[in-house]
Formats: structure tokens, sequence, C-alpha cells
């Protein structure tokens, strides 16, 4: 069996952006990105896309907040508006499934800072200190904070979304596997509602620090942050777009034979297809390059240069701008991202 | 559908490294809860853990557990130089998959194989961040001691063990790092059978690792009041009525799983069958299961569904059972409900009280102690359990005994609400 699977409803939340709608043109007319925080790199400082506003009437509750790290925060948002504005009744989200892209964890540095203070004397770190008055100067929720697989389960919670669900460690094709689970339930027949999307942030200083070291930032990597989700179901009339096809794949596989991977999807129209790109960095974008060079120039959207560098997140905000060239100008929509572990997910739209 | 066997298995665990390991302890009846020693724990609350014999993790110790086949064996020392082996359950997992992928025979035709592997936190070294940490905070670009590996700073990388797994044994197919926490072992299985079923994959390595058993893990979880507050050997007691929480673990499980049609063309050994799956979320609390169980009923009643199996086929469940007051309770609930009074019921235990609360790994450990039924005709025991909680309606085993089933249930409930189980069937 395999039935239609259209997105019927999607939220997303970045630098610049709290609607899917219009972000194809925001981006094209270069109005999204106004990177607003700078952080210090080992070269200097970098300019970074924090999030800046978040709609209040989206956000969780101050009591809720300190259960949850930033990008939890993110992923409970961004669902419970999807959950809102679908109207969902009560049984349909208790059987919907949840699939989400998840990125490292997320402790709060008021809290590691605290902690360290009570372990560290004349820069030693002192393990007794830290099993007493370390441990005692933190939050009892600390596990909660840091636990990745929160960022579902807090919006979970949230929501009441209670079918099945997983979490994925996302460096780009975790959350691509997390859009093929959900789709894979809906076209199966298994579920009639499915939910799959990312959420991350670039801008955590551990997770920030990696990306420095690692030399992804000299390379030119923005960071960012953010969350997208979609909504995945059999329904018509409902449909933003219908979800041809998903599919991600490893470096290794990818090596052996980009050309075969993607020409299992079938030949782009270059006369009318468009190209969404989520590439992390420049070795990525150059990975996708003989893919991107079968698009019209003016037909491409990378989406890093437009929201910068939202790492799991991303997969899923360049479906939903897809959403949004697909609601205004275009037919079909491709959407191809590449991940820093260099494996490739592929995601076919076409107008629904 | 494809049918999907298991082909291979692989484990370390607090009974040590080896699938015969563990499958000697538990048929023993024994516990390795005991005091802490990979590092000082003279100060924290909790002493006491499940943990695998070795101190502190190097390639020797490594290569001296891997066959001398093993294609893992290559670049042990660049490892180490990297720092990969700082985070334990990175070698954890190279040694389960290593016995894995030569119990099942496997070779480089099986390179095409994908991994779908369960991973814990990634482990902070908190120690790293003391050089420049002054009254004014973290010094984040402040050089690192010479001897603290560039690539390993501050915390280890969610997917070192995958990163490193599909590189070495130069997998090929699809691949993805579960991290839902208790359900991650479970559910990367899970995953894995669901690739073949539907003819995305025809081999797959899946399972979990993890380890909480270092200064940041065990404070954390300290700090969440988790464990249970006796630093004794029986501190963790499944479904006892004097249960007070549960025990840390730390190890890996890794299976292979195939299509039966390729395993039988390449003459695999067929250990066990992998049935059914089901999974579901809570979603009710953070910190707490919901006290009926339903969501962890329909985790079961999918997985049976899936399988084509009644709950009266189900010859051993295993549980959950963490030990602590809340989810023993809303388990036993949940399996009331499902199978009925206790005489009607198959029988049941918790390894947790023998090797700890393996967190993301605990679904592939326990998965791993379940093919016992198979491979020996042995129901695993729950060590430490005396006393029946009277509330916890189910027919607990607290000794391993003889016994033939012809199904097993494997249960995995996990912390955030995420649940899974897996039904497994005889060769």
């Amino acid at each position: 069996m395999s039935l239609p699977v259209y997105v019927t409803a999607a939220t997303v939340l970045c630098a610049g952006a709290d609607s899917w709608r219009g972000l194809a043109a925001r981006i094209a007319a270069g109005a999204v990105l106004s990177p607003s925080t700078q952080l210090q790199a080992s070269h200097g400082l970098v300019w970074a896309a924090e999030i800046k506003d978040i709609p209040a009437k989206w956000d969780v509750e101050p009591r809720m907040r300190k259960w949850m790290s930033y990008p939890a925060r993110l992923a409970a948002m961004v669902l419970n508006q999807l959950c809102h504005e679908s109207n969902w009744s009560s049984e349909q989200r208790a059987a919907a499934a949840l699939f989400l892209g998840v990125g490292a964890s997320g402790c709060p540095i008021s809290e590691l800072t605290q902690m360290l203070k009570a372990s560290i004397q004349q820069q030693q770190f002192e393990l007794t200190r830290f099993g007493g008055a370390g441990l005692a100067a933190c939050s009892p929720l600390l596990a909660f904070q840091l636990m990745n697989n929160f960022s579902l389960c807090h919006g979970a919670i949230l929501t009441g979304l209670a079918g099945p669900n997983s979490a994925f460690f996302s460096r780009g094709t975790g959350t691509v596997a997390a859009l093929a689970e959900a789709y894979w339930l809906v076209a199966s027949g298994q579920s009639e509602l499915a939910i799959a999307g990312g959420a991350d942030s670039a801008l955590h200083p551990v997770t920030w620090s990696q990306l420095v070291r690692d030399s992804w930032v000299a390379c030119g990597l923005v960071p960012g942050e953010g969350a997208a989700v979609l909504a995945l179901s059999p329904e018509r009339q409902r449909a933003l777009a219908r979800l041809e096809r998903v599919q991600f794949a490893s470096a290794l596989a990818i090596q052996s034979g980009l050309t075969e991977f993607l020409a299992a999807f079938g030949p782009v129209d270059p006369q009318r297809d468009w190209l969404v790109l989520a590439p992390w960095g420049p070795p990525a974008r150059q990975l996708l390059a003989s893919f991107s060079h079968t698009f019209a120039a003016e037909r491409q959207v990378d989406i890093s240069a437009a929201l910068a560098e939202t790492l799991a997140a991303a997969p899923a905000l360049a479906v939903a701008v897809a959403l949004d060239l697909l609601a205004s100008r275009a037919q079909r929509v491709w959407v191809a991202s590449a991940g820093i572990d260099g494996g490739v997910g592929l995601v076919l739209l076409s107008a629904g | 559908m494809q049918r999907v066997v298991i082909t291979g298995v692989g484990a370390v665990s607090a009974f040590g490294v080896g699938i015969n390991a563990l499958w000697d302890g538990l048929s023993a009846g024994q516990s390795r809860v005991a005091a802490i020693r990979n590092f000082d724990v003279s100060a924290f609350q909790t002493q006491v853990g499940a943990e695998v014999p070795v101190a502190a993790i190097n390639s020797a110790w490594i290569s001296d557990h891997l066959p001398t086949s093993s294609p893992l064996l290559a670049q042990l020392e660049q490892a180490q130089q990297r720092g990969l082996w700082r985070d334990r359950k990175t070698a954890f997992a190279v040694l389960a998959a290593a016995e894995a992928w030569l119990m099942a025979g496997c070779g480089m035709a099986e390179r095409e194989a994908g991994l779908s592997l369960a991973l814990g936190l990634e482990q902070a070294f908190l120690e790293d961040f003391a050089p420049g940490f002054t009254e004014h905070g973290i010094h984040w670009q402040c050089p690192p001691k010479p001897q603290v590996a560039q690539a390993i700073r501050y915390r280890s990388e969610v997917d070192l063990g995958a990163q490193w797994l599909t590189e070495r044994l130069q997998l090929r197919g699809p691949n993805v790092v579960n991290v839902s926490a208790c359900a991650a072992g479970g559910l990367a299985i899970a995953q894995a059978a669901a690739w073949i079923e539907r003819g995305q994959a025809t081999i797959m390595l899946c399972g979990g690792a993890d380890s909480m058993l270092n200064p940041f893990g065990l404070g954390g979880m300290s700090r969440l009041g988790a464990p249970s507050p006796r630093n004794q050997a029986d501190a963790c007691r499944p479904f006892d009525r004097r249960r007070d929480g549960l025990v840390i673990g730390e190890g890996a499980a890794v299976l292979v799983l195939e299509s039966e049609q390729r395993a039988l063309k390449r003459g695999a050994p067929i250990l066990a069958r992998l049935k059914g799956y089901g999974s579901s979320q809570d979603a009710y609390n953070p910190s707490v299961p919901h006290p009926d169980g339903g969501a962890a009923q329909r985790a079961m009643q999918q997985a049976l569904l899936h399988a084509a199996v009644l709950p009266q086929q189900i010859g051993y469940i295993n549980a959950h059972g963490t030990g602590t007051v809340l989810n023993d309770l809303a388990e036993a609930r949940a399996i009331r409900r499902l199978f009925g009074p206790v005489a009607e019921q198959p029988w049941l235990s918790s390894i947790k009280g023998a090797v700890g609360h393996l967190m993301a790994a605990s679904g592939a450990i326990e998965l791993a102690a379940s093919l016992l039924a198979f491979q020996r005709r042995i129901l695993p025991g729950t060590a430490h359990h005396q006393m029946l909680d009277p509330q916890c309606e189910i027919r607990i085993l607290a000794e391993p005994t003889a016994a033939e089933s012809a199904y097993v249930l494997s249960n995995s409930f996990g912390f955030g609400g995420q649940n899974v189980a897996l039904v497994v069937g005889a060769a």
C-alpha cells in the first residue's frame, strides 16, 4: 500500500522569521537575515543569527522553561503552535506520530558556571568539591535540561502527541531520517497524522566552541538557531504540498555514488523545478554542487546563506521554504541537505 | 514485507566483555552492583553502580578484547590520540559491534549494512573547563592543557561511536543515531527492523551504548533523586515492596539484524526472529510515567499486533523494571491490564538489579539478555527481588529458571515518556 502523503501544516521559528509564508520571497529579497549577536571566535568576533523576538503567545510558561534546554523550548513552541493552528482533536493528537531531529545536549551556561565555580580552585577541577558543593550549586532539574530527547518530549507533553515517536541525533541527515519515518508511516497507512522536524541552536557556547575548533566558522559558517515542524497526512483537502519522496544516505554511500542516489528521484526539469539547499558549510555546498548545477541559478535558494546554520533544524526549515515556493510560484521543489557528517538528504515536493 | 532475523549479538556489561559473560552471569543469578571504581566517588551521594570492569579505557584494553581478525582493530591508537576513548561508551559500542559482526559471519559483503545505534548523552569533561576559569566565568577560547586531545574537549560528540563504527566497517546503508534516552536502545532496534521489513536495507547493525558512570552523569542523576539512596549491592530491587530507586549501569549491546532471505542465502546463523515492535509517548510529565501505564500498554499492544502474537503466546517478559517506585508500578499496571490476572501472565523479570540501568543502552542489553530464553532455554531472574509489592500484580521470577519460550516481550520506558516494546520469537 502506498498512500499519497501531504504536508498539511508547518510552523517555523528562526532568526528573522516566525512563519513560512512569504519566507522564500523574503530570502530572495535579502530581507531575512540580520545577524544580531556577536560571538567570540578564536580569530575574532563573528556574527550569529540569534532569535531575538519570540512571539509572546508562543512561549512556554516560565515554570516550564526551567525544565528545558533552549532547543527544547524552541521545539515545544513550534509544536504547540502547529497543534494550535491545525485544530486537531485530542484523539488525533493522541494517535499522532512524532519524529524529531535534535542536536547536542544543552545545559544552561548559568548552571554550568555555578557548578564549576564551586568545583574549581586555582584553575584545578576538584572531584571532591564537585561531588559536594558543585552538585549542590546546580538545579535538581539539570538532567532534564540536558537530555537531547527532551526536545521531543516537552513538546509532546505540552501538546498531547502520544503516538509512535523517536528522537534522532542530527548533523543534518538525522532530521531527514525523522521526515522519512513520518512519511513512511503515513504512506503505509499506519498513521493518519505524523509530525516531523528539527530544533537546534549553534549558539550554545559548547556547540559553538566545537564549531570553532573544527574550523567550520573559519570557513564561513554563520551560526544560527531555529525549529521547524511539519505535519504529514493523507488528507488532500488541507494539503500545502504533496511530499513525493524522502531519502537520505550516509557519507560513504554518497562517496560511491551521489549521482546514483539522486537519479533514483528521477530527472530534474530545469525549466520548472526549484531547488532549496541546506548545506552545512562550504564542504557540503561543494558536495551538492553537481546537483545544484542542474537547476537554473534563479530557481535556487540556499537557506544557510539566508537563515544561517541552524544545524538539526536546517532540513526542516528548508522544507518550509519549499512550501512557500510551492504556494507562490513553483510546481515542484527539491530540497537537498548535506550535513557535517557528509550524509545527504533529498526531499521532493510538488504543489498539492 | 521482509521477515527479520537476528544473526549476531555482542555485549559489554558489568559482567564483562562478551555476550557469554552476560548470559553466564544472568544464568547464575549474579549481580554486579558494587562500589564505583573508575573515579573517586567519595564525595558523591551515589557511590554504587554496575560498572564494566575496567578503570581506564585505552586502545590496549580494546585491542585485547577484539577478535584478531576484526576490522575494528585498525587505527585504535589514532583514535586514542584523538581522545575517543575518553568517552567510555564509545569503546563499549566498538567491542559489542565487533562481537556481533563476528558472530554473524559478516565480512566485506556485509558493508552494505546500515547502522541504527542508540547512544546516551555526551560525556562532559568538567576538568577541561578549569584552565582559564576565573571569577568572570568560562574562557571558551583558552587553550587546552597539552594532554587533552583537541578533538574531544568539554564534551564528547553525541555520535562519536556511530561515526567510528561507520568509518571502520565502511557501512553504506541507512545510518541513524537514536537519542531517546531509556527507550533509545529498543527504538534503535525497532528502526533497524523497520528498514529491513520495508526493503530499505537487508542487513543492519543496531543496538545501544551508554555510560553515565562519570562525574557529570552520576552527579546529574543523583541530583535528580533517581538512584537508590542506599549504597549497597542490593540498591536496585525491581518490583520489590522496599524498592527505592535505580542503579546506574554501563555497557553496550549490538545485534545484527538481517532479512531472513539474506541470512539463509549466506548461511548466517539465525539466533531468533525480531517479530514486532511498538512505540508510544506518555505525553504526561517530564519526570514520572503516567500512573496508569496506558501508553506503556499501547506500546506493548502494538508490538504484539505487529508480531501477530497473542498475549497468551508470550512466554517471558523482560520488564523495564528500574526499581523506582513509580515506574515499576506503572509498568505492572500495564502488564496486568494486557495479560490478565497473575496466574494467566507469562513469567517476568528485570535484569537491572544485576547489570544496572544502562539508560540509552538498556533496551539493547535487555533484548540481548532475553535471547537467553532461546539460546539456553533459561529465563533470567530479578536480582535482589525478595518481597513483591502487592500493588504490582505480576508473575515475577526472582531466580533464573529453565523454561521454554516461543516468544519474548522486552520493554523500555524512558524519561520523558518515550515507550517501546519488542517481540522476539524463537528461530
